[in-house]
């Protein structure tokens, strides 16, 4: 009897139990300007089905100077939830504006949607009349070299021009760097009559340079509800600044800044493993947030302690527009025990305030199982070391430089190979060690071989005797002739025989020209000499000039 | 006269406070890093640059987010001792946790920056001559070669022989720079308007070539060639302190 009370009790609960809904609401844009059109959204979710809802249109009162009409609903049959959609248009004046609570009479059940609320504002940039533009917005202030700074284009229509897309995005800017997205990427604006390119500039260069971009937005002028009056154009736009960037300045700069500016915040870092035996690797994860260079940014170095050792695993480089940078960590415990990871320090500088702040990854707790080595080598603490020894210092990084003072050094540096006199001097030696051996060589050949001098000398010498007779038989000197004749004669047998010239007589001119006429020599000789002796006239040795000028020739040939 | 005098004691401090010993070490373990790179900038142009002292600045430079003036240091300090210990590691560590490329080098720069460029020329000029010399001066003698002069001819033809791998190790070595500005393409063809092939950031190390319109043709680490203005490289060669390539302000 009390089990048949109880399930009695349990019905009667249920039916009894009245059925809960739940009303959100959203107008598009949620911020409209004085006389936009706007689009309101209610959502209505139930225990109960709840079907089409009847009469909506009459039970919402809109106030003044708002336009409001029930433009449908979206529901399905024995579905628990229902979507009613109205259209509307912001009143003139700025202010806020509540749409009173009205009843959503559904074929279950009535649904209250309660007040809703519109805001009004002339700051939204919406324009019922005029022409699209586009507007540059970009940060004025003074930039910093490596800074990350988010801009955008933003293209702002009206109800006569829409903008529709953009293409063709330029940017000349020396000393800066600029990226986008991608070339179709763009957002649309709150108020739906515009869009916005975002678009990022990165400085490279100290100085003031000048800043251009330049593109074309697709603008779609006419009546926006009748497509048939519609027809589209494009309208170039063009800016110019000039953008003044310094260096991050070095004073107040910490030791550890890895060259990040902007605003950063930091996340909880993630650890792999908490509960770690000694050795056993495990992953800390950091991860940047927040709007900067974080693609920049060198990796924070960590020194290994006693308890740790640390090494830089790997990092995770999103897209620029993540937002966010992770450096992922390898940690090895040295000890067991209830150990902190490090806390690590990042040092940023906000181009804002323009100086530079710090965020931190906090540590966390590691409970590290296992048994102590032997032996651990201690990277700060050497328990070996007499007392007052610096400790060791990691290996990893940088190292410590000791610089000498007082050492000459250089002004330039430059290789011997760039250096002028290296060659000039060396070429010359060269050139007058190959000079010496060419001339040593030609006079030590002539030295060797004396006979191509001797007979060079002997050739000259019968050359100039022919000389000389033809001279005398010209001036009809018989006797110079015949001298002349010797002479040559003489020469040129000269180096045949080895023999001095003077010493030759006609048996010796015979030896060198076998063939020669015996008579003609004679004749010759005693008429070079025959004045003495009373010879005859030399004018018959002229006679047989032909046949001494072959004599010469055959020994000229043989020299 | 005291006027001259105050004025004199001044110039002597003022040019002796730099130079102390340890002054820029204690600065940079302090973490002064500005103080430190002023002392060191301050001896290396007082003295002349030594490869300590350029490892130096490069470290100081590398901790004031100087990327490619710290690259510029250590390869510099490379040239003047190829096994300096604290240029070596700045490498290494950019190379590592700072993200920058740098050629692989081949075995005949790896052979050459085993005693640097000049050593190997000098090293080359007096096997070259040695073996010209042992050639010649018996020829000019009129003498057979003795047995002193064959040792001196085997041993500079030996030095000659060796020292040629070197030569050419140092001479690729020599042609390279440092890219001295952030996120610089390079190009296609080297114009203004080139097409860009792919990226290089502030202190990666490339292999350049030919000049042409202002341009430099370079080979990056991962062997891909292309054009890059020369304003943006600074050759490793041919200078001590890194070039001030800030943009000069607007009058």
């Amino acid at each position: 009897m009390r089990t048949c009370f109880v399930i009695l009790a349990c019905f009667v609960a249920t039916s009894l139990v009245r059925a809960e809904n739940h009303v959100t609401w959203e107008i598009t844009p949620p911020v409209c300007g004085p006389g936009q059109p706007f689009r309101l959204q209610v959502r209505i979710e139930s225990d109960d089905a709840l079907g089409p809802a009847n009469q909506v249109g009459r039970e919402i009162k809109p106030p003044r100077g708002m336009a409001l009409r029930f433009s449908g609903q979206v529901f399905r049959a024995n579905a628990t939830e229902a979507t009613l959609n109205f259209s509307g248009v912001a009143p003139e004046e700025e202010g806020t504006y509540i749409l009173p609570a009205f009843n959503a009479r559904f074929p279950s059940q009535m649904v209250l949607v309660p007040a809703i609320n519109l805001l009004v504002s002339n700051k939204t940039g919406y324009r019922k009349e005029g022409r699209a533009r586009a507007e540059l917005v970009l940060p004025e202030r003074t930039f910093y070299v490596g800074e990350k700074i988010a801009g955008s284009v933003v293209m702002r229509g009206s109800e006569q021009e829409t903008v529709t897309g953009t293409f063709g995005l330029e940017c000349e800017a020396e000393g800066f760097t600029f990226q986008t997205e991608g070339s179709s990427f763009t957002q649309p604006l709150q108020d739906g009559h515009g869009l916005m390119k975002p678009f990022d500039l990165t400085p490279i260069r100290a100085g003031q340079g000048e800043f251009n971009l330049s593109g074309i937005m697709l603008v779609n002028t006419g009546d926006r509800i009748s497509s048939l009056n519609t027809y589209g154009r494009d309208r170039p736009f063009n800016f110019r600044r000039k953008l003044t960037v310094e260096h991050v300045p070095e004073t107040g700069r910490p030791a550890d800044w890895g060259g990040s500016i902007g605003k950063l915040e930091v996340t909880p870092p993630d650890l792999s493993n908490r509960f770690p035996e000694v050795g056993e690797p495990i992953k800390l994860k950091l991860t940047l947030v927040g709007e900067g260079n974080l693609e920049r940014i060198i990796a924070p170095e960590i020194p290994g302690t006693d308890t740790w050792d640390i090494a830089l695993a790997s990092e995770l480089r999103q897209r620029r527009s993540e937002g966010r940078r992770t450096f992922i960590y390898t940690l090895v415990p040295r000890l067991p025990g209830d150990l902190k990871t490090p806390a690590v320090r990042f040092p940023t500088f906000n181009p804002d305030s323009k100086k530079f702040e710090a965020v931190e990854f906090v540590s966390i707790a590691v409970k590290v199982s296992g048994n102590a080595p032997a032996k651990v080598e201690l990277v700060t603490i050497d328990p070996s070391a007499k007392l007052g020894t610096p400790a060791a210092k990691t290996i990893t990084g940088l190292l410590t430089p000791t610089v000498a003072a007082g050492v000459k050094g250089v002004s330039k540096i430059e290789p011997l190979a760039a250096s002028q006199p290296f060659w000039l001097s060396n070429s010359a030696a060269l050139v007058a060690l190959l000079l010496t051996t060419a001339v040593i060589s030609v006079v030590g050949y002539f030295a060797a071989h004396p006979e191509f001098l001797i007979r060079r000398q002997a050739r000259g010498n019968l050359r100039r005797a022919r000389t000389a007779a033809q001279d005398a038989l010209h001036r009809q000197d018989y006797a110079a002739y015949a001298r002349a004749m010797t002479q040559g004669l003489r020469a040129g047998t000269a180096p045949l025989l080895n023999a001095e010239p003077l010493a030759l007589t006609q048996s010796d001119i015979l030896r060198a020209l076998p063939t020669a006429s015996p008579t003609l020599i004679e004749a010759v000789f005693l008429a070079a000499a025959g004045e003495k002796y009373g010879a005859k006239d030399a004018r018959q040795t002229i006679a047989e000039d032909a046949q001494l000028q072959a004599m010469l020739n055959t020994l000229e040939a043989q020299l | 006269m005291s006027r001259y005098l105050s004025l004199l004691a001044l110039w002597v401090l003022g040019a002796t406070a730099p130079l102390q010993a340890g002054v820029g070490e204690a600065a940079y373990e302090r973490g002064d890093f500005v103080g430190a790179l002023q002392t060191w900038r301050a001896q290396a142009e007082a003295d002349g640059v030594t490869a300590e002292l350029l490892s130096a600045i490069g470290n100081a430079e590398w901790k004031l987010g100087h990327k490619g003036r710290a690259m510029v240091c250590w390869e510099r300090a490379l040239l003047l001792s190829p096994r300096d210990p604290v240029a070596q590691a700045g490498i290494k560590h950019a190379q590592g946790a700072g993200g920058t490329d740098r050629p692989t080098q081949t075995w005949s720069e790896n052979y050459a920056a085993f005693l640097g460029a000049d050593l190997w020329l000098i090293l080359g000029a007096l096997g070259f001559w040695g073996t010209l010399l042992a050639v010649l001066v018996p020829k000019l003698r009129r003498q057979p070669m003795g047995d002193w002069t064959q040792r001196i001819l085997i041993t500079s033809a030996t030095l000659f022989a060796l020292s040629i791998p070197g030569l050419y190790g140092a001479y690729t070595l020599a042609s390279r720079a440092v890219v001295r500005r952030t996120e610089v393409a390079v190009k296609l063809t080297p114009t203004v308007l080139g097409e860009a092939l792919n990226g290089t950031a502030e202190g990666d190390v490339v292999r350049t070539g030919r000049k042409l319109n202002g341009h430099t043709y370079v080979t990056s680490a991962d062997g891909k060639g292309g054009w890059m203005k020369s304003t943006e490289l600074e050759p490793i060669w041919g200078g001590a302190l890194p070039a001030n390539l800030d943009q000069p302000q607007a009058p």
